[in-house]
């Protein structure tokens, strides 16, 4: 292959780091957004059940499909706005320029930045385009081309001045929240400005008025990306001349830094206890730490959102994503690093004397419990920020907080409802399932990296599964087919899903269960152990069932198989997370 | 017969479509310094990492103290100190804690040893792994390696890349653990004289096959560099019996040789030439018969 010049060879490079994120992105925007699509049509059928189709229906109805549009929507926005994973891994997610090794090419600076910046903020935007244009066929919604393209473009632009000039991990987040709570001010503007009073956004109908910005929108975009592009330059020319220094931050970053002003020696009486040592240290206390720093942000950001209105949505949006952040950052127990774009495992982890299954027993443990520990404080910090709201009361509606107020009532309620009994039981269920998440997270990792591409063909194959989404959006929206054909898709996709899941998860169980076996990884004693949890959350599954009302007697066989399914769920995952470690321990 | 500490037998690995290690054998007796020599990418890390179990045999067998190393890695891992290519330790570590990790794994550590290095070696043990240059980086993980007096040290080219002054450290401490008795050791390495010094067995491998494997003084015995004078030029190297690899041109060939000597000398005879000058093979000259261009000129004549 030969490229005819440096920036071809510089867009090809970045066409090549980036195709695959670029086409699960994509896949994932459309198959998501059309299957909100589904959902919400089916969700307006239950409250219309006449014609499929939009004409004639109960405003509710209309209103609901109006909801499916809307979360539509945010869900092909979203991953076209998150960043580059597989750009921020040519540098370990480290702050800096990424494509350092290209300093030594006879390229000028602003070359080296232009190229990349360009091509970075042109895909999202053009993957963004593809999905709109496709929900806009399928569902014949105004879903906003152009206007909402260009700032998806422009936030993509404005990742490099955030991430690229400056190698500090303070800097850089100081300058992402920056820009985080500037973007949301701004959207917040756009689409409730003079004349478009409220919420006028979340009703699709309004779309093609509320997304008409004016074009002074696209001279601020132009100046946007000139200015992004200046700064990026400076910081990234002064890194090219080994100007910019390099400061403690630079590395693990906080938690790491956190977690050394404790000193505890790594004990030397057993090597359990100093893989203990080790697991906290390395993985378990750098994500508590994480969880005490959102857990005292959460009522900082509270308590002055309550004075200053427009950080409002910021603590709204804060409050909402930190339990999730926590239950995000639940895999990586295995510690699977990334070099050149390969997934392994440490050799040197590897290498110690220490038995598969125990190792991946101890590790997915210290994992759950510092997760559990880390979601318990956050969960107890936003809960203790919610007070800051009730100083609303006085001179209601405090605005911006609603969702968040009425999610808290909606969740004390239905905990109040349940009996002490059925509050263990939920407890157990709760801390048994973050064990099997963080085990499940893990082996799918190690996985990856033992087997990327049939778990890649795998993944395709479950989006093309989601093909069946776009003949149930055109039927349930367009009114394109009829009733019958509706009714026989959701019955293929619902009966599909059904029937895959709980053979899916009895033949795993019992495939990895005999792989363990086989190859010594699992002891009699740790599969009497297995069975002990399994049989302590299956007991709590059930009561949490009861609690919701189901009565397995009165529902179809098959349904009820599906609903009980997950009882076998920690069973699969202590088999399958020795099996997992092994096959990236003994590659 | 010897007991064999290391026993590799028809080992085959293949990653996609290329073949890394093809039927390998491999065997190392207690008490032996085995050297692995061989180029970039021959396969000598590979055979490392299924020796230490990080990689499984998809053919053949490999049983290091009698044991599976994949199917019992604690019984293997207890009995070996390992040095890695990339000296990958936690980067995050205090050298201090590194050392009480380590030693938690094994019950024989010696305390005093692992201090005595340290000292030699000038290793502050507060400092932490990132903090440490690269040769302070292979020095630490040495000590890891050694200090529990391991029955089997692997290294995998511990030396490469560091400068003179912590390659000789790092060979001294090789020499310090095999002086212990009956200790084994297995190192690969780019630097013939290394292996030269250290090894007393040396298992060569070339595109993933064992091409050359002995006692290095037998290898040197039975491999000789002549000079050879002919009477007339070639253009390409002529057909010498038992004749590895060849270099020069014309008139002057340097030859490298294995054989019965009289065979050669005969051969170089009915070409019309004398041997001018001949001795034994330095393990460089074997390396580059065996593995080098000179060879496939030989094998193309």
């Amino acid at each position: 292959m030969t490229l005819p010049s440096p920036i071809l060879a510089m867009l090809w490079e970045n066409w090549r780091l980036t195709r695959v994120e670029t086409a699960w992105k994509l896949a994932l925007g459309i198959v998501a957004g059309l299957a909100a699509l589904v959902v919400f049509a089916v969700i307006a059928r239950g409250i219309n059940p006449g014609d499929v189709a939009f004409d004639g229906e109960h405003p509710a109805a209309k209103a609901a499909r109006g909801g499916g549009a809307v979360v539509a929507l945010f869900l092909i926005v979203l991953p076209n706005v998150m960043g580059w994973w597989s750009i921020g891994n040519l540098n370990r997610v480290r702050p800096g320029f990424p494509f350092y090794l290209n300093y030594t090419s006879p390229i000028r600076t602003s070359v080296l930045v232009a190229v990349p910046m360009a091509y970075l903020a042109a895909v999202p935007a053009a993957s963004y385009l593809a999905s709109a244009l496709l929900l806009r066929v399928t569902s014949d919604y105004q879903f906003p081309l152009v206007s909402v393209a260009a700032w998806i473009a422009a936030i993509n632009l404005v990742h490099a001045p955030t991430n690229w000039p400056i190698r500090n991990t303070v800097v850089r987040l100081s300058g992402n929240l920056a820009v985080g709570v500037a973007w949301i001010r701004l959207a917040s503007h756009r689409l409730t400005r003079e004349g478009m009073p409220g919420w006028e956004w979340t009703r699709p109908i309004q779309w093609p008025t509320v997304f008409d910005f004016p074009l002074t929108d696209y001279a601020l975009i132009t100046a946007i990306a000139v200015a992004a592009f200046a700064i990026s330059v400076v910081g990234v020319a002064r890194q090219r001349r080994g100007d910019a220094a390099t400061t403690a931050f630079s590395g693990a970053g906080f938690p790491e830094t956190f977690v050394n002003r404790f000193r505890f020696p790594c004990p030397t009486s057993s090597a359990t206890r100093a893989q203990v040592w080790f697991e906290l240290k390395s993985r378990g206390l750098p994500l508590l730490a994480n969880g005490v720093v959102i857990a005292i942000v959460n009522p900082l950001v509270f308590a002055v959102s309550v004075a200053v209105v427009p950080i409002r949505p910021l603590a709204a949006a804060v409050g909402m994503f930190s339990v999730l952040a926590i239950l995000a950052s639940a895999g990586h127990a295995f510690g699977i690093r990334v070099r050149h774009g390969r997934l392994y495992a440490s050799a040197f982890e590897a290498t110690q004397p220490y038995g598969t299954a125990p190792l991946a027993g101890l590790k997915v443990l210290v994992r759950s419990v510092c997760v559990l520990a880390a979601l318990a404080t956050v969960s107890v910090s936003v809960w203790a920020s919610m007070s800051f709201i009730a100083v609303g009361k006085g001179y209601e509606p405090l605005q911006g907080y609603q969702p968040l107020r009425s999610w808290q009532g909606a969740i004390e309620s239905a905990v109040a409802t349940l009996t002490g009994y059925q509050q263990v039981a939920l407890a157990v269920v709760a801390s048994i399932g973050v064990g099997v998440l963080v085990a499940s997270l893990a082996s799918f990792a190690a996985l990856v990296a033992r087997h990327p591409r049939r778990l890649g063909i795998a993944g395709w194959l479950l989006l093309f599964h989601g093909l069946v989404l776009v003949p149930l959006v055109l039927t349930g929206y367009r009114g394109v087919g009829s009733q019958a054909l509706w009714e026989f898709l959701l019955d293929v996709l619902v009966w599909t899903t059904r029937w895959i899941d709980a053979p899916a998860i009895v033949f795993a169980t019992v495939y990895v269960s005999w792989r363990a076996f086989a190859e010594r990884l699992l002891t009699v004693r740790a599969a009497c152990g297995a069975v002990l949890i399994c049989a302590a959350f299956g007991t709590a599954w059930l009561t949490m069932l009861r609690a919701a009302g189901v009565q397995l007697a009165a529902i179809r066989t098959a349904d009820a198989v599906w609903l009980l399914s997950p009882m076998l769920l920690p069973i699969t995952a202590v088999a399958l997370a020795p099996w997992a470690l092994s096959r990236i321990r003994h590659m | 017969m010897e007991h064999m500490l290391v026993d590799v037998n028809n080992l085959s690995r293949s990653f996609g479509r290329r073949l890394a290690l093809d039927r390998v054998n491999f065997h190392v007796a207690k008490g032996r310094v085995c050297g692995l020599v061989g180029a970039n990418g021959a396969g000598k890390t590979t055979l490392i990492k299924h020796l230490l179990g990080l990689l499984r045999a998809q053919s053949g067998s490999v049983r290091v103290f009698d044991h599976d190393p994949v199917r019992d890695p604690v019984a293997v891992l207890s009995r070996i100190g390992y040095l890695s290519e990339e000296r990958e330790l936690p980067e995050w570590m205090r050298v201090d804690e590194l050392m009480a990790y380590t030693q938690a794994f094994h019950p024989t550590w010696d305390t005093s040893y692992a201090r005595q290095l340290l000292e030699t070696f000038a290793l502050d043990p507060s400092k932490k792994i990132k903090e440490l240059s690269k040769g302070m980086r292979a020095q630490a993980g040495l000590v890891a390696a050694v200090a529990h007096r391991p029955e089997l040290l692997i290294l995998d080219e511990p030396s490469s890349g560091l400068d003179v002054v912590v390659r000789r450290d790092i060979l001294d401490a090789i020499v310090r653990t095999v002086a212990d008795d009956g200790r084994t050791v297995i190192f690969s390495s780019h630097l013939l004289d290394e292996v030269e010094r250290m090894s007393d067995h040396v298992t060569m491998i070339h595109d993933g096959r064992v091409t050359l494997s002995g006692a290095l003084d037998d290898l040197r015995r039975r491999y000789r560099r002549s000079r050879v004078r002919f009477r007339e030029g070639f253009d390409h190297p002529p057909v010498l019996e038992s004749a590895l690899a060849m270099d020069g041109g014309g008139r002057m060939w340097s030859v490298v040789h294995s054989g019965p000597s009289e065979e050669f000398r005969l051969s170089v005879l009915t070409h019309g030439g004398e041997i001018v000058e001949s001795r034994d093979a330095t393990l460089e000259e074997i390396f580059l018969a065996r593995a080098g261009r000179s060879r496939r000129q030989v094998e193309a004549a």
